[in-house]
């Protein structure tokens, strides 16, 4: 094999399986890439071994590494933050304590927006993490290093978190599959907190197939996490007939037409022909907004106190937007959560089992076009990256990012699947009949 | 609900001991603001439903 980095996850599972390479090759192949890559897209903040992988298990030998926020004992978790640089971790997030005994590598932390709290990819304490497509782009946050480290064939896998997008946003930008999971699905034991009723940790890589490995690995119960579903895992990525539905006129009208085209495409190589009115995106969005700002500034309110010159000005105005939310409305939005899942299921998918939509509507900015000096028109730039992300946080509900086109400049465009609770073998199966009919995930990112 | 003032806002953040940059308020105003968006479904929310009966939810909707 001339170069292992290149194969998917469940290719590299395999050919370990028949011993046509080890797991040393594999380590080496990534290390290789990383040495070439890391100067020009900083998706990595540490690259020294944190779990060497094991010789058996469903991950055995697989190189993955993870966002900069999942704590391992006795080790760094800096949170993309000034304030936590250095910190050492007490004990080990569930979610890499199960990857461990599935045998995978964690092979180094990666960027990622400070404390998760941003959409772009922009860090000005550990550098911004550049899009492998083009560099001038944004990766889309918060999980930028996730995102980038998969699509440049850094690591065959990442975690990621999505409070408002996170997972999907980078997936999205940087031409990789990236699976939300439902509220509850994926213990969050040992991860960074930032907004308790809607955070869901789930993974990134190069296919559903791949996504489908991982999520199996770190799905289920667990009692340190109290919210975590004893809802059964289930992935049976051949699982048909999958109904789809979606609303081409709303994309037609609102999303840009390079996005449109593809999306649509897209829609017919999935044979989604079940046309519903789009879920009010922009109420649940602002919905989401404010269960988001009300926690995490909650959250952060004694740094807030303490060290404020600490957070970077973009982060510092976002927790500053959650103090004067009134509780009674912070309350009302979660109440209103429950009514709008009921809703969503009986009206939007009731007579299927996904709903499609792009993932990003508009053309991908640039870093400078969403960074400290966007000028006037940054707030609005980055409310159109993040219109279509949120909504489905408030809801709770799962979400799979799937690469579906490029627009003209070379960047990737991609569509959205999302399914009831704990419908994320649905999404994969979705997404994984979608990845045999076409090659858009296959491609790379230019040397 | 109201729509908040700055000067309420300057009072909420001298209460919680967070400092805020002159005029700040003003410009954090608007925004909170607009979060609080009209919804058809708030007339309708039952009287009994609170932020943990979204767990039930999630299971009767899978």
């Amino acid at each position: 094999m001339s170069n292992a980095a290149l194969l998917t996850l469940a290719e590299a599972r395999a050919r370990l399986g028949q011993r046509d390479i080890s797991a040393d090759e594999l380590l080496q192949a990534c290390r290789a890439r990383i040495a070439r890559w890391q100067p020009r897209i900083n998706a990595f903040i540490d690259t020294e071994l944190r779990h060497a992988g094991a010789a058996s298990g469903p991950l055995a030998g697989i190189p993955l590494a993870h966002k900069d926020m999942f704590y391992r004992a006795g080790r760094v978790s800096n949170c993309g933050s000034k304030i936590r640089k250095g910190w050492v971790a007490p004990q080990t997030a569930a979610v890499l304590e199960r990857l461990d005994a599935a045998g995978a590598a964690d092979i180094g932390t990666l960027n990622m927006s400070e404390f998760a709290y941003g959409p772009t990819g922009h860090n000005e304490h550990w550098g911004d993490c550049c899009n492998p497509w083009n560099p001038d782009y944004i990766t889309g946050g918060s999980s930028s290093g996730s995102g980038a480290a998969v699509a440049a064939r850094l690591v065959f896998g990442a975690l990621g978190s999505d409070t408002g997008g996170s997972i999907r946003l980078p997936a999205a930008a940087c031409g990789v599959t990236g699976l939300k999971t439902t509220w509850g699905r994926v213990s969050r034991h040992g991860a960074m907190p930032l907004s308790h009723s809607l955070d869901t940790i789930g993974p990134l890589a190069r296919t559903a197939e791949d996504c489908a490995l991982i999520f199996q690995a770190i799905a289920g119960h667990d009692a340190r996490d109290a919210i975590t579903s004893r809802a059964p895992v289930q992935v049976n990525l051949m699982q048909r007939p999958l109904r789809i539905a979606l609303s081409s006129d709303w994309i037609e009208q609102n999303a840009h037409p390079e996005v449109a085209r593809a999306v649509l495409a897209a829609a017919k190589v999935l044979g989604a022909t079940r046309e519903v009115k789009p879920p009010a995106f922009d109420t649940l969005s602002a919905h989401c907004l404010t269960v988001m700002q009300a926690e995490a500034s909650a959250q952060h309110l004694q740094w807030m106190r303490e060290r404020p010159q600490d957070y970077s000005s973009a982060v510092r105005v976002r927790l500053e937007m959650g103090y004067p939310i009134p509780a009674a409305q912070y309350l009302e939005a979660l109440r209103l959560r429950t009514s709008h899942l009921e809703q969503f299921v009986s009206t939007t998918l009731a007579e299927a089992d996904a709903y499609l939509c792009p993932t990003i509507a508009v053309p991908l900015p640039t870093r400078e076009q969403t960074g400290p000096g966007g000028g006037p028109d940054m707030p609005k730039r980055l409310a159109d990256v993040t219109r279509l992300t949120r909504w489905v946080n408030f809801l709770g509900v799962p979400s799979l990012s799937v690469p579906c086109g490029f627009d003209s400049r070379g960047l990737p465009i991609a569509m959205q699947l999302v399914g009831r609770p704990f419908a994320e073998g649905t999404l994969l199966a979705a997404g994984h009949a979608y990845q045999r009919e076409t090659d858009w995930h296959r491609r790379l990112p230019p040397e | 609900m109201k729509n908040l003032t700055h000067e309420t806002i300057e009072n909420l953040f001298g209460t919680l001991g967070v400092p805020l940059a002159p005029g700040r308020a003003e410009r954090l105003a608007p925004a909170v603001n607009g979060l609080n968006v009209a919804d058809p479904l708030r007339e309708k929310l039952p009287f009994e439903v609170d932020a943990t009966t979204y767990v039930l939810a999630q299971e009767r909707c899978r």
